[in-house]
């Protein structure tokens, strides 16, 4: 009847559920960067340069994963630095306040809020010049996340509590995996009454977990 | 919580029946039931009422609300105001599904009664939406519903609170985080 598995959410903001799986995914995502100093021996490792012993000239462009960016991000020893992917930039963002419905967001990334929501939260304003503008830049960022998903509640409310045994993917392809787990529990609460009214809640039926364990039962017995 | 929950607590409403067996009153941990005498209606709760019906040892009398022409009005003066009108039960889905299922030989038009539930359940379900949409659009600290029932609330519950949560996760990245949170080793 209830659920067997509460699977831990993600941490929309600066700090990230440790447990959560969705953070973890998302913080393999990658963004753009440049070393600011050479970094001996590390060609390999980050996916640069075939030999073992090339190292990374500084200046150089790099893409790496946001968990290792967060790792090397530190203002004394200025190792790497980071910017903005572009579609959290100015361009972007104009298209979001003009209609958010429209955008594809699993394709800019399947954790647009949560990457977005880190991203924000660790830029290292250095240059003081620079400072000023992404501090407005990141602040009109954080206001375009709130705004984005709010624009685009209703759109996810109304497909996810009407679509009923329907082929909900391509209602689905358009929405990042936030948006995705807030759809999933719409069409929770309306399957859940559907089948209420029909009388199924009453009947007795195996667990999910039960089910996929004896499956595997039978074949160990037939091979 | 679960329709079923929901109909769980429905049960504990009072309807009358018919008994056709005769017994003296029952003490039971949630009061006194009975006596049960032949003919003559007596008031139960709906679990009690279900079970004889099943045995077939009473008759249903339907609630008065149950009736078409009321049913009727209800479903126009829903689909004319704006806002929620007082139900004749908070537990008018539940216990709908439970008569009509159970005793709907002695309900006179089930499958009309049925329809104007359903119709009016509608209504009820789109205004709800409606109202979770501009409270979200306009970013409410709180919205009050009156005469909303548990199931309609049930259907819509869970989502709404994600949603919430989320907005609420983001609103609260605008905050300037104080003191950067560095590590140095």
């Amino acid at each position: 009847m209830s659920e067997s598995y509460f699977p831990v959410g993600p941490g929309l903001g600066v700090e990230e559920n440790f447990l959560s799986l969705d953070d973890i995914l998302m913080s393999q995502e990658k963004l753009p960067g440049r070393a600011e100093s050479s970094l001996p021996r590390l060609a390999f490792a980050l996916g640069q340069g075939a030999g073992a012993g090339d190292s990374i000239p500084e200046g150089s462009k790099l893409e790496i994963p946001l968990w290792l960016a967060k790792g090397l991000h530190d203002s004394k020893r200025r190792i790497i630095s980071m910017e903005l992917p572009k579609i959290y930039r100015e361009a972007w963002r104009t298209v979001f306040s003009a209609d958010a419905n429209v955008v594809d967001l699993h394709k800019m990334g399947p954790y647009y809020y949560g990457f977005g929501s880190q991203l924000l939260n660790f830029d290292n304003p250095e240059n003081p010049e620079i400072a000023q503008t992404i501090l407005q830049a990141s602040d009109g960022a954080k206001l375009e996340f709130h705004w984005t998903f709010i624009s685009r509640f209703r759109r996810i409310m109304d497909s996810s509590q009407n679509a009923y045994n329907e082929d909900t993917s391509a209602l689905v392809a358009r929405l990042d995996e936030l948006e995705r787990a807030l759809f999933r529990a719409g069409q929770k609460g309306l399957n859940d009454f559907q089948c209420w009214e029909k009388g199924q809640a009453s009947q007795i039926t195996a667990s999910s977990l039960v089910q996929n364990y004896g499956k595997r039962k039978f074949t160990d017995m037939d091979g | 919580m679960e329709p079923a929950e929901a109909e769980f607590l429905a049960e504990k409403e009072l309807v009358t029946i018919v008994p056709n067996f005769s017994l003296d009153r029952i003490h039971l941990i949630g009061g006194d039931l009975g006596p049960f005498n032949p003919g003559l209606p007596v008031e139960v709760p709906v679990w009690l009422a279900i079970n004889l019906k099943q045995r077939q040892k009473c008759r249903l009398i339907p609630p008065d609300w149950m009736d078409v022409g009321k049913l009727e009005e209800i479903r126009d003066q829903e689909r004319k105001e704006d806002t929620f009108t007082p139900m004749p039960s908070p537990y008018y889905m539940e216990l709908t599904k439970l008569l009509l299922n159970y005793a709907s030989d002695n309900i006179p038009k089930a499958d009309e009664i049925r329809t104007l539930v359903k119709d009016t359940w509608d209504t009820r379900i789109a205004k709800l939406r409606l109202s979770a949409d501009s409270f979200v659009k306009q970013q409410e600290a709180h919205a009050k519903l009156d005469n909303l029932t548990l199931m309609e609330i049930n259907t819509i519950g869970t989502f709404l609170t994600q949603a919430l949560d989320h907005m609420y996760k983001l609103r609260s990245n605008l905050q300037p985080s104080e003191g950067a949170r560095s590590q140095d080793f």
